[in-house]
């Protein structure tokens, strides 16, 4: 009974320490719990994976900001990683302005990586023939309606002043009906404006990942197949990076990987609080109400 | 050991600022913080100058005004030219700070209302309300799925119902609509807490990725 009651007047500096040594303690021990990829994020990785090699390119609009990059960045280089390695053809765009230097650094890193392993031209990632980087453009739901038309019309030119056609790869690329799959990673509700006007209006296949606040909005588009998989966070993104190196398209570091032991941890502590807090709460009720009918 | 990169250094001292808001206030959280907004509203400015409005509007209007005129027809026939007019619209957001002329401030967010709902009502109407009511009885009505998938159909379609029976305030909730409520309540916490699990590993995540920095960029104590 006292215990609870103490409990109730702890200083809330004490539980931000344990949080803090929730996460440091694993990211130091690196504990290696046991991943398991969930259903959505298997389906994501399951439908690149069932793109033809240099065939018609997949499409990674990269919408998020650098205060979103733990959860989205690692998505998108596992994604990337995943489409060069198998020889899927790239195409990488943002709606957000900060976005732009993030996919691009994102994409050059990866594009280095594959090139200084590479024992032929064949095998390297060369850009107009695996990959574009289209760079930002502003208008949302306008840039969308304009790529279902011709993309041409959002992009005449990638984002450093090539025209289109002088790209081999985007010779044949018109629409939506040339992208056998839009892949949207955002924050905000750009994923929800890609299933409305590219899914719903021109019949794109959308996958994608969001951060974990806004995932949970997601899983009613997930379930009536308006969506083809979703990477919920650093979870989604440990799952894209587990299956890579399961898959053996990708030997890097797991970057979100590293932080889903934290992860775990900080919410099994989490989940404890929550526990004590109420069992703290209906046992003072319970007293205040016993000491109540005493009096 | 630690980071021989300065401007790592900057943003691991700032991290511990911010981080230090934890402890109690103190003027280090202050200046980080003022940083921190003078710096992205800076940023965020010469990003949409360089990235929107430099290639979009001021660099075709500009071609359109020096363009030699014998080629490319007269200059009102110049779609490049007629950028001013979205332009000028967008500028009509500054008549806000005018007392006089705050008014003409509807006339920019009365064309992107209109042009919003215009682009996206049948599309939405498709994707938030048709799509979903044809997911939720089509699972609960899928016989031949038979097993978990029908049962999951039918726990969905029985949550759809009971929730949107909650949000029915033109009867009072007595009887039969009162019991459907009270299930829906149920359901809504159960979203609630699925959210709330989602939004608390969306925080962890991000204190994940500054400690991740502190420790493997600023520190080297994990590789």
């Amino acid at each position: 009974m006292k215990f609870f009651q103490k409990l109730s007047q702890i200083d809330r500096r004490w539980i931000y320490l344990l949080v803090a040594l929730a996460v440091i303690v694993p990211l130091m021990a690196r504990m290696g719990l046991p991943d398991a990829p969930g259903k959505y994020s298997l389906q994501l990785f399951d439908a690149v994976d069932r793109i033809p090699p240099r065939s018609q390119p997949v499409l990674i609009s990269a919408d998020y900001s650098p205060s979103m990059m733990p959860e989205l960045h690692p998505m998108f280089m596992a994604m990337a990683r995943h489409c060069l390695a198998r020889k899927v053809r790239l195409m990488v765009m943002t709606l957000d302005p900060t976005g732009a230097g993030l996919a691009e650094n994102g994409l050059r890193q990866i594009t280095d990586e594959i090139n200084a392993r590479a024992g032929s031209a064949a095998d390297s990632a060369v850009y107009g023939r695996d990959y574009v980087f289209l760079g930002y453009k502003p208008g949302t739901a306008i840039v969308m309606m304009s790529i279902g038309e011709n993309i041409r019309q959002a992009y005449p030119a990638d984002a450093y002043g090539t025209p289109l056609d002088s790209l081999p790869m985007m010779r044949d690329v018109r629409n939506y009906a040339d992208i056998p799959l839009v892949n949207c990673i955002a924050g905000s509700a750009v994923l929800n404006y890609w299933i409305v006007y590219a899914g719903a209006r021109y019949r794109a296949r959308v996958g994608g990942g969001s951060t974990a606040v806004s995932s949970a909005d997601y899983y009613p588009f997930l379930q009536s197949g308006q969506m083809v998989g979703l990477l919920n966070g650093m979870k989604g993104a440990s799952d894209y990076e587990f299956l890579n190196q399961q898959r053996g398209y990708s030997s890097a570091p797991r970057v979100a990987g590293k932080g889903m032991d934290a992860v775990s941890i900080v919410h099994l502590l989490i989940m404890g609080f929550i526990v004590l807090g109420n069992v703290g709460y209906f046992v003072t009720k319970k007293s205040a109400q016993q000491k109540a009918g005493e009096e | 050991m630690f980071s021989h990169d300065i401007w790592v250094w900057i943003a691991a001292v700032l991290t511990l600022a911010i981080f230090s808001f934890l402890y109690k206030e103190n003027p280090f959280y202050r200046f980080a913080e003022y940083l921190f907004v003078g710096m992205s509203a800076g940023y965020g400015l010469a990003r949409v100058w360089n990235n929107a409005l430099v290639p979009n509007f001021i660099n075709p209007f500009w071609a359109a005004l020096t363009a030699e005129r014998g080629a490319t027809g007269p200059l009102l026939a110049d779609p490049r030219f007629w950028l001013i007019v979205p332009a000028l619209l967008g500028l009509l957001y500054i008549c806000r700070f005018i007392p006089s002329l705050s008014h003409l401030i509807l006339v920019p967010i009365a064309i992107g209302l209109g042009l919003g709902s215009g682009m996206g009502l049948a599309a939405i109407i498709q994707t938030d309300i048709i799509k979903q009511m044809q997911s939720a009885i089509g699972d609960a009505s899928n016989v031949a799925a038979g097993g978990w998938p029908l049962v999951w159909g039918i726990v969905s379609l029985v949550g759809v119902l009971t929730t949107l029976s909650y949000f029915f305030f033109s009867r009072e909730h007595k009887g039969a609509l009162k019991y459907s409520a009270n299930i829906g309540i149920w359901f809504l916490m159960v979203g609630f807490g699925a959210s709330f699990g989602n939004t608390v590993m969306g925080r962890v995540s991000l204190l994940i990725g500054r400690v991740q920095f502190l420790l493997t960029d600023w520190i080297h104590v994990i590789r």
